[in-house]
């Protein structure tokens, strides 16, 4: 499936390096629009803007976790179908159940490869056109 | 020292007594006694204090320092070792890569028509690529930094454990923490200790069949 590669990501993560490492990957992936906040508290107001196509995000950060973020993403009538991505460190049973319930659209485990995240994406933007054609 | 203490004062007294009276076959006997009431009040004295500190230690919030010595301190030494072997682990990836590529880049350069063609650009690529090797030191001198840490942190456990069992507790009745719900929705890290993999999945794939079963 043909993945519009000039949308508007957004990368969440606390950790500087890991944000370099994620739009690096996405960049081999053929991506090019990035934006970048480091917790949820700073990216919501990002993401309220309606700018962003596609939302990666970690769980664990300081003042506004992911879960919290895709939350407040999911409750939002805009929003609401944004697609969302987590990548974390986070790999409990009833945390990977909490995500799907919040209504996550990937889940990756660090540490991840290039083609872990390339399989996430697609199949995420394949469910994304299933979702439209319906 | 307990300075009201009546049989102390009395047994002064008595010897003072029996020196100025030069009762010779009196006066050992009396410093004898005067010796054993002495060790009797610092024995008296340090057994208060261990039951103080007996009951201080119970009345910490939630035993705080209970349960910080039996399970916190050998929790962060756990993560500490783990962080040493996840650096360990990270820095011979990267330098397997890195050799695996200055091969290449070799292979390159030994063509006469490309070292011909390119020779400036193979040559700062080596440079980048050393300046990756050199890099790979923080591996050392982390490890080194950690390793400290996790001997400071061990000797305080050590410590505070023996002041534990000598304040009276049972230390093998101290209960093991266990992660709540908010913990868990604020996330608790990489599951890199023994305890905390418990219900962690392994890898991406465990997760992929989680994931699918519930629709994802």
């Amino acid at each position: 499936m043909q993945i519009n590669r000039d949308m508007n990501i957004l990368v969440v993560d606390d950790f500087s390096t890991m944000r370099r490492i994620v739009k690096n990957l996405l960049k081999e992936l053929g991506f090019s629009k990035f934006d970048e906040a480091d917790d949820g508290s700073t990216a919501w107001p990002m993401i309220q803007t309606g700018k962003y196509d596609f939302i990666v995000s970690d769980w664990n950060m300081p003042e506004m976790t992911g879960i919290e973020l895709l939350r407040r993403v999911r409750a939002d009538a805009q929003l609401k179908d944004t697609p969302f991505l987590l990548i974390t460190a986070e790999a409990k049973r009833s945390q990977i159940l909490e995500a799907a319930q919040a209504g996550v659209d990937g889940y990756i485990v660090k540490p991840f490869t290039a083609a872990t995240l390339n399989e996430k994406i697609q199949k995420i933007f394949e469910r994304v056109a299933q979702r439209q054609q319906a | 020292m307990n300075q009201q203490d009546p049989a102390l004062l009395e047994a002064a007294q008595q010897l003072v007594w029996a020196l100025q009276a030069q009762q010779t076959e009196q006066i050992a006997p009396l410093i004898d006694r005067l010796n054993q009431l002495q060790e009797g009040s610092i024995y008296t004295q340090l057994s208060t204090l261990a039951q103080n500190l007996h009951q201080t230690l119970d009345e910490l919030p939630d035993n705080t320092l209970l349960l910080q010595t039996k399970n916190d301190l050998p929790d962060a030494t756990e993560r500490l070792q783990s962080v040493i072997q996840i650096l360990d682990e990270a820095s011979h990836t990267t330098l397997t890569r890195l050799e695996n590529s200055m091969a290449l880049l070799s292979q390159l350069q030994s063509s006469p028509e490309i070292a011909a063609a390119h020779s400036s650009v193979l040559q700062d690529l080596r440079k980048e690529l050393e300046a990756i090797l050199s890099a790979q030191a923080y591996q050392d001198l982390t490890g080194q930094v950690l390793n400290r840490v996790i001997y400071v942190l061990s000797a305080l456990e050590q410590s505070l454990m023996a002041l534990i069992i000598s304040a009276g507790h049972d230390y093998a009745a101290i209960p093991s923490r266990q992660l709540t719900p908010e913990q868990l929705k604020q996330g608790v890290g990489p599951n890199v200790t023994q305890a905390s993999r418990q219900d962690a999945l392994d890898n991406q794939a465990d997760v992929d069949d989680l994931l699918s079963e519930l629709g994802i």
